[in-house]
């Protein structure tokens, strides 16, 4: 059951909570189903799992469950485990067998109607569901922490157990952020943005007409270059969903980088991971001008390796660029390996603490979230007392992260290390929102689809009522913003003013 | 049949009995509203309606209900602000309907949820209007006179903020008057200076003198608040027999005339009498002369950091060079011999003023009767005001319309009307009220104010309401009527019953319609239809046949009269409702989690930078500066996380039980206040307000 980690043990513990806790007071007006919305999302980590759970929430899930089960199947008893097929809605391919359970509500952890669908661990099978359920118009992707802020909604966590959901909703929006962060940074970032501004100047021209044409000088040709420019969009987008090829190789498995100042050994830490010489290692500062990107297993767990430039103010152009996109890998990371030089450390043990975070606030540009280790290198041109000195300093400082003295070049110290990163790459490998680039392409997709729906509504009324079609194009902006960000109305005035002469 | 007449009552009392009726009667009043323009009056109505005693205090009860700028009234977004000040039994609505005399409904083509009711209007006749309607209302009396000084005490102890208002004092008299609240509606008079070409001069309104020097120093010197300058301007105004109107193009009015009013049924205007508007454009010649003329224009020059949209013509000449820009030559009423020319309003010298107008080939000869002039004057940030329109700091002061940064008539009086329903309220130690943004567009209005602060004039557009569909200029009456009624106390009993009858009578129609269900082929012999497609097998209902976009209600009602042919009254509004049904119905989800955000108040004195949940230096300091006011307004702050709502959601529903002081300034136990409300949010079924039907 080693599955059974990350989200769903914090889930589980929820729900033992919630069955020794007594009534609590309802925020809601109308109860469970107030929140109308039917979401899913993966609850179980990746890496080594063989059963992968999805869950599924709302007044919807029966409808899922029945779509993704089959129609001539008999519909599950609450709370009892049936072994089904799982097919695609659409295509009615068969994606996976597994087991099915339903929870109807209020007997759910969410209080609403639920579902969970535990299926094969591979990463081919999670992203099939996925989307099966995505190409369902009543369900969307979960955002952070909304299954646990349901079952607070229900009345389903005492108050006194919320304290942690903040900072659960914390760490997924931060795993969030990093995973969208690396799905966003290169061709694919840029086509979504591009989709975005677009979308925005179209509603922006939509609502000039609305609110102003009466007034002022807007022509009625602004809403045809409109239905041009938002036929255009539905056009590219629907061809980006029937991309088979996916435009970009997805980055699966737990990112980890190496990351530090110029010739502190980041290089050969690579190499001594990956046990062969994947990046080119020599005594000059500033070697390493790229990111070096290598798969390496560590304890069973797939992880993404890369080593970056070392971190300095330089003249060199290619070497500024090297720095910025080290920067950006570190943001994108699940973990940081800090790398220092522990022979340029300061001699008298007291300073050492001090030098040392400032050099990881250095690297990690003051992003107190990430998750790191501290790997302090070259412990062989160390003296016997500096190296006691470091270690009792790392002892009596509790704020730094951990920290392993090791020498690349003897080997000294590298199996504790070793044992102390497959332990953090387990944890992360637990975690159900680390590494999963299925799942954020999964949400992608899914909030694409809510683009091209809602702007067929746009076509739907673009000639009976111009206030219900721009109502698509307003939801359209919504489902993108869900990838881009939100655009707000101050910006769509922004426009506004910008491209037409509005007077008072 | 209550309704169905024409409430526009016919008596106009004569100027000089109503000023001597008026004067001071006693010494201390619930409510005292300083400023008699479009806020300060429907302040000053709201509360008396309510219940206060109220004293209006004005420079001139001759400029009451004056139209500063513009003859007109209404419009996109605008017009939907008339009709919600209307269905809170406001001034303004009646008023349009007594004074226009050029209706027209426009966006007509573009849906009815977009639909801007506006109207030019007859100066003489608004003003006779709203100073008879205050004239004649119960416990409300009107003075002349200046506001020379504001009192100013300690605060109630238990109440959130450093002040409390006790009254104030008028020029040239030695008693002050005390009273609980006051509503400032000062306008453009706080610090105002005009300017036109080179000269500059202080006030707040070519003509009237200049006012409020020692209110803007109560507000400035003794609450600290926080104040910025905003500009305006008004266009000269031109002698209609020097217009050649043969070389404008003709706009006429609606033929049938729309009131802005849900208790008119027609206008005092007949259809027949109205006037037209003219629209003409600008040449290469206008903008010549407004380069030529920059040096002489100050309030141009000054323009360090001006409006995202055009408010002058040399605006718009200098940020849109090379075009042509619409000019309406407006009738300002029936029996004036003048010309409003909308999009002309200038600052320059009055002699250029004139040039520029002969540039225009209509205006070629025109006269000027005055020239226009620009206005720049204080407001206070509206950051610093809770949603109720009360001052954070003091307690009974409210402030409404410019003031508070706001441009435009509608947005002043709809601002003028909840902070005068407030004003009563707390005068009565009531608890104060706010209404939704997910409910009115005078909710949009107050909590963009009050949780975004403004950086140019503030106009209402309909793109700021996210729930556009749902706020239709159709159902003002049935989202705010009943509110106003059984929870604000400022809508009169008749009108309320009068928005049961119909919120009854569309009840019924809609099931009506959901009764009759007919296959398409029966439909299409019934009605002689030939829109319904052959092809359609299922049975369809009749209001699946009234979305279609050429049956109207009518057409059923003479199909199936024995069904429809009750509703017929209705039949309008039914399609309406008909047409957004679906569209409100997935609008209320969303709606639903804002309402319930919005009834979670944070209180006043939170002390965010040392509150013992884990959030961000960088939360807490947004949170500290800005104060929001519930969940919901701290959840549309940039900058914040989901995470630290969570802990504010967390902390703020325990908060009533640890007995905090979560105060809006209004009743003598805080916490019950906020009790009351919370429970009161979750018992009301607000839906049944936010989109009836």
């Amino acid at each position: 059951m080693n599955y059974v980690i990350g989200e769903m043990r914090r889930a589980s513990t929820f729900l033992t909570r919630t069955l020794r806790s007594r009534t609590i007071k309802r925020l809601t007006n109308g109860g469970p189903d107030s929140a109308g919305e039917t979401i899913f999302a993966l609850s179980s980590g990746q890496g080594k799992c063989g059963v992968a759970v999805i869950r599924v929430s709302g007044p919807a899930s029966a409808l899922a469950l029945r779509s993704l089960t089959g129609p001539r199947q008999s519909f599950p008893t609450p709370r009892k485990a049936f072994l089904r097929s799982i097919i695609h809605p659409h295509s009615e391919e068969m994606l996976d067998r597994g087991l099915v359970l339903w929870f109807p509500g209020p007997r759910s952890f969410t209080g609403e109607d639920c579902a969970e669908l535990h299926i094969h661990g591979g990463p081919a099978v999670i992203s099939g569901v996925l989307e099966a359920l995505g190409s369902l118009s009543s369900l969307r992707p979960a955002e952070a922490g909304e299954f646990t802020r349901r079952a607070f909604h229900a009345g389903k966590l005492d108050l006194t157990e919320v304290e942690g959901l903040g900072d659960l909703i914390h760490a997924e929006t931060e795993a969030q952020r990093r995973q969208a962060l690396r799905q966003m940074a290169g061709d694919l970032g840029r086509l979504y943005h591009d989709w975005s501004q677009r979308l925005t100047r179209c509603l922006a021209h939509v609502e000039a007409f609305i609110d102003f044409s009466e007034d002022e000088l807007i022509e009625d040709g602004v809403l045809n270059q409109v239905d041009e420019s938002l036929s255009q969009l539905v056009r590219e987008i629907e061809g980006h969903l029937s991309d088979e090829r996916k435009g970009e190789r997805l980055r699966s498995g737990v990112q980890v980088v190496i990351a530090g100042a110029t010739n502190a050994g980041k290089s050969s830490l690579l190499n001594l991971l990956c046990q062969r010489p994947a990046a080119i290692v020599s005594p000059v500062a500033g070697t390493t001008r790229d990111v070096v990107e290598t798969c390496v297993d560590i304890g069973g767990f797939p992880i993404l390796l890369s080593d970056t430039a070392g971190l300095r103010d330089t003249q060199d152009t290619v070497e500024i660029e090297g720095v910025r996109r080290a920067r950006e890998r570190v943001q994108q990371a699940d973990l940081a390996l800090v790398v220092v030089d522990s022979s340029k450390l300061p001699r008298d043990p007291r300073h050492v603490a001090a030098s040392l975070g400032g050099q990881l606030g250095e690297v990690l540009s003051g992003q107190a979230s990430q998750r790191c280790l501290l790997v302090l290198n070259k412990s062989d041109l160390l003296s016997e007392e500096q190296s006691r000195g470091i270690q009792s300093a790392l002892r009596e400082r509790g704020d730094l992260p951990q920290a392993c003295l090791l020498s690349c070049h003897t080997d000294s110290g590298v199996n504790g290390f070793l044992s102390v990163l497959k332990n953090s790459v387990q944890i992360l490998c637990g975690d159900p929102l680390v590494g999963g680039p299925s799942l954020t392409q999964a949400r992608h997709r899914a909030h694409l689809l809510e683009c091209v729906r809602s702007l067929a509504q746009y076509r739907q009324y673009r000639d009976l009522d111009l206030a219900l079609a721009a109502e698509g194009v307003r939801l359209a902006l919504i489902g993108l913003g869900r990838i881009t960000g939100r655009v707000g109305a101050e910006e769509i005035l922004d426009i506004i003013f910008r491209d037409f002469c509005i007077g008072k | 049949m209550l309704a169905r007449r024409l409430l526009i009552r016919p008596h106009i009392l004569p100027f000089s009995h109503s000023r001597a009726s008026s004067g001071l009667t006693r010494h201390k009043y619930d409510v005292i509203v300083v400023g008699g323009g479009h806020a300060g009056t429907e302040a000053a109505a709201a509360a008396a309606r309510v219940g206060a005693e109220t004293l209006l205090i004005t420079q001139k009860i001759q400029t009451i209900g004056a139209l500063s700028c513009n003859p007109s009234l209404g419009g996109v977004g605008k017009g939907q602000l008339v009709r919600e000040v209307d269905a809170l039994d406001g001034l303004m609505g009646r008023a349009g309907d007594w004074a226009g005399v050029h209706f027209s409904m426009l966006n007509h083509s573009k849906g009815p949820a977009v639909w801007g009711p506006r109207a030019q209007l007859d100066r003489r006749r608004y003003r006779e209007f709203i100073q008879s309607e205050l004239l004649s209302l119960p416990r409300l009396t009107v003075v002349e006179g200046s506001v020379e000084k504001m009192l100013v005490s300690e605060p109630h102890p238990d109440k959130p903020g450093k002040h409390r208002v006790t009254g104030v004092r008028m020029a040239g008299m030695d008693e002050a008057i005390l009273c609980s609240s006051v509503v400032l509606t000062t306008g453009t008079f706080l610090s105002g200076s005009l300017f036109m070409g080179q000269t500059t001069s202080p006030g707040g309104r070519m003509g009237d003198p200049p006012s409020c020097a020692g209110l803007s120093h109560t507000l400035r010197e003794v609450l600290g608040l926080t104040v910025g300058r905003l500009r305006t301007g008004t266009p000269p105004r031109i002698v209609k027999e020097t217009v050649d109107l043969s070389l404008a193009t003709v706009q006429p009015p609606d033929q049938r005339p729309t009131p802005f009013s849900y208790i008119n049924t027609r206008t005092r205007c007949p259809p027949e009498e109205q006037l037209p508007c003219y629209l003409t454009h600008t040449t290469p010649g206008v903008e010549r002369v407004v380069r030529e003329s920059l040096h002489l224009n100050c309030h141009i020059q000054e323009d360090a950091k001006g409006p995202r949209y055009c408010p002058s013509i040399e605006s718009r000449v200098m940020r849109f060079p090379g075009r042509r820009h619409q000019v309406w030559l407006e009738p300002e009423g029936l029996t004036s011999d003048l010309l409003y020319p909308q999009g002309l309003s200038m600052t320059m010298p009055p002699d250029v003023q004139l040039r520029l107008l002969r540039e225009i080939p209509a205006l070629r000869k025109a006269e000027m009767r005055t020239p226009g002039y620009g206005v720049q004057y204080d407001f206070v940030c509206p950051t610093q005001l809770f949603p109720s329109l009360q001052l954070k700091n003091t307690q009974g002061l409210f402030l409404a319309g410019q003031i508070n940064g706001t441009t435009g008539y509608e947005e002043a009086a709809a601002q003028g009307l909840w902070a005068g329903v407030n004003a009563g309220r707390l005068a009565a130690s009531l608890p104060l009220l706010s209404l939704s943004r997910t409910e009115s567009y005078i909710g949009v209005l107050i909590d963009d104010l009050v949780s975004r602060g403004v950086t140019e004039p503030y106009r209402m557009f309909t793109s700021r309401a996210e729930f556009r569909t749902s706020l239709r200029p159709d159902n003002a009456d049935l989202r705010l009527t009943p509110k106003g009624f059984e929870e604000a106390g400022c809508v009169s009993a008749e009108r309320y019953g009068e928005a049961l009858r119909v919120r009854e009578g569309l009840k019924g129609g809609l099931a009506a319609l959901q009764s009759v269900c007919m296959s398409s082929t029966r439909w299409r012999e019934r009605m002689a239809l030939t829109c319904i497609s052959e092809t359609k097998s299922a049975a369809m209902s009749a209001e699946d046949i009234l979305k279609y976009k050429d049956i109207s209600f009518e057409m059923l009602a003479s199909a199936i009269p024995e069904v429809f042919s009750p509703y017929l009254e209705f039949a309008h509004r039914l399609k309406i409702e008909v047409l957004y049904y679906s569209h409100c119905e997935r609008q209320k989800r969303e709606m639903g989690r804002i309402q319930e955000e919005e009834s979670l108040l944070l209180p006043q004195d939170l002390d965010y930078l040392s509150l013992p949940a884990s959030l961000s230096q960088e939360v807490r300091e947004i949170l500290d500066r800005v104060r929001p006011d519930t969940l919901g307004a701290a959840t549309r702050l940039p900058g914040m996380t989901p995470a630290a709502i969570v802990h504010l959601l967390n902390y703020v529903t325990k908060a009533p039980r640890r007995g905090r002081n979560a105060d809006r300034g209004s009743t003598d136990s805080a916490k019950t206040n906020v009790e009351q409300r919370n429970e009161r949010k979750r018992t009301t079924n607000q839906h049944s307000i936010a989109t009836v039907m």
